[in-house]
């Protein structure tokens, strides 16, 4: 469970984040929609610690994670993220972008470490690219890569910061797709998207934000079918 | 004819001696300056101006006064206080003070090269539960290697022509040999210019080198 209370973040005189109040319940998929600049990305970035929080608190599973002398790398440890740009470690193979943090963090086994990784890569359907370098995937192979590395770690949540927007439109899908397996499997999941169709299929609930709060939050349903706010009604015309 | 072979042969007998400093030198370099790089990039305020100075000083400064501090000034600062202490050969001494001196410029390659990796590589490892050392140490630097390949090549370079005023502490490499031979002989311009051709001999293919490791780098740039 995440509980955000009252986050704020700033960059310079730049207020990115501006009084955020927001539980994320054991379990739950949320997509996070909104404009570009309106803080999407930093407040997922917030949640482990990517970001230092201005002022306000962040508990996960009610531990807070944003005081002085909280081990930050075990919390994480809980946490996978998924970036825009994949971020694979370009000097390792498939397999071993995955069994490095297992293998170095975890203190698991190599060989055991590498068995979970095939079984990641036949999940994510690459299990014949483990032996081959980043450079030699496509876009939507190298993120696919990039959450099997996350969940090698076992985490109990994942963040995802625009897992797509980086990739060619005929590449969104298969990424998708795997995103769509792991709700199934009962993962807390937080996705910021620009992909509305999506966000409207597999999340429980959507926040949406913008200028650096949640402007207006609930079901898809009531989101994109019937939403309340005004910025909320402006953004998805442009964007449905 | 003969007397430009004989000068040749003459420099080449120092040969063993200027590689054997430089290679040292530069290891020692590279890993004293992988120090001095992490010192600069220190989040302790202190420590940053510290490896700084370092840096400045001795960038600052000629190697040959270095040498000259190292060999000559040092024994004579200890045994004022006391130490019974002489340098036994020139040999150590030589590839303290390149390795010293290399270290300097060396940080600043390693400095640049770790600055060049992607700061979303340090974020990845980091949301893996990678502590900051740990990432350092499997993503960050190896990539930076990488990146710096070439630079440390020409640090190479310049360092093996550099050990040439290593003949001011006695040193019998390259430059001192011929430089001996002179004395004995007057034969100045084919020892020096055997000096010039033996210098080139390791220079030219060693910068071809480098040339070959920066067009592999453009090459996996573009591909990744």
């Amino acid at each position: 469970m995440i509980e955000v209370n009252n986050l704020t973040k700033e960059f310079g005189k730049l207020k990115v984040l501006q009084g955020i109040t927001e539980t994320i319940r054991e379990n739950e998929v949320v997509c996070v929609i909104g404009p570009s600049g309106s803080g999407k990305s930093t407040f997922l970035r917030c949640i482990n610690l990517l970001e230092i929080p201005t002022s306000g608190e962040i508990y996960i599973n009610g531990e807070q994670i944003n005081k002085k002398g909280v081990d930050i790398n075990r919390i994480r440890k809980k946490m996978g993220m998924v970036f825009q740009n994949f971020n694979l470690f370009p000097h390792m193979t498939t397999l071993q972008n995955i069994t490095i943090s297992p293998i170095q963090v975890n203190k698991t086994s190599k060989a055991e470490a590498e068995e979970q990784a095939m079984e990641l890569l036949k999940m994510v359907g690459l299990q014949d690219k483990a032996h081959v370098y980043p450079s030699a995937l496509s876009g939507g192979q190298k993120q696919r890569a990039a959450i099997a590395r996350a969940l090698a770690m076992k985490p109990e949540i994942m963040l995802f910061d625009e897992p797509t927007s980086a990739l060619d439109p005929e590449m969104v899908g298969e990424v998708l797709q795997v995103m769509k397996d792991l709700t199934h499997q009962g993962m807390t999941m937080v996705i910021v998207t620009h992909e509305m169709g999506f966000a409207r299929e597999v999340a429980d609930r959507v926040l949406f934000m913008d200028e650096g709060l949640i402007v207006e939050q609930g079901t898809p349903e009531e989101i994109f079918g019937n939403p309340k706010n005004e910025r909320t009604k402006s953004f998805l015309s442009k964007v449905l | 004819m003969e007397i430009y072979l004989k000068g040749i042969a003459i420099a080449y007998s120092g040969a063993l001696v200027t590689l054997q400093i430089t290679i040292f030198a530069v290891i020692m370099g590279v890993i004293v300056g992988l120090f001095v790089a992490l010192g600069k990039m220190s989040s302790i305020k202190l420590i940053r101006i510290i490896f700084s100075v370092y840096v400045e000083l001795l960038r600052g400064t000629p190697m040959v006064v270095q040498a000259l501090i190292i060999y000559y000034g040092l024994p004579m600062l200890l045994q004022d206080f006391g130490f019974n202490f002489r340098w036994e050969s020139p040999v150590f001494a030589s590839i303290l003070v390149c390795g010293i001196n290399s270290s300097a410029y060396v940080a600043e390659i390693i400095r640049g090269g770790l600055q060049a990796v992607d700061k979303g590589q340090m974020e990845a490892a980091r949301s893996l539960g990678m502590k900051h050392s740990q990432a350092m140490r499997f993503i960050i630097i190896p990539q930076a290697f990488r990146i710096i390949l070439p630079a440390l090549g020409n640090e190479f370079i310049t360092l093996l022509k550099e050990t040439a005023v290593l003949s001011v502490i006695t040193l019998t490499e390259v430059t001192r040999k011929s430089m001996l031979w002179v004395a004995a002989t007057f034969e100045a311009w084919p020892a020096y210019l055997g000096t010039a051709f033996v210098y080139l001999s390791f220079t030219i293919p060693l910068s071809r080198l480098v040339a070959v490791m920066e067009r592999r780098m453009a090459q996996s740039d573009r591909s990744k």
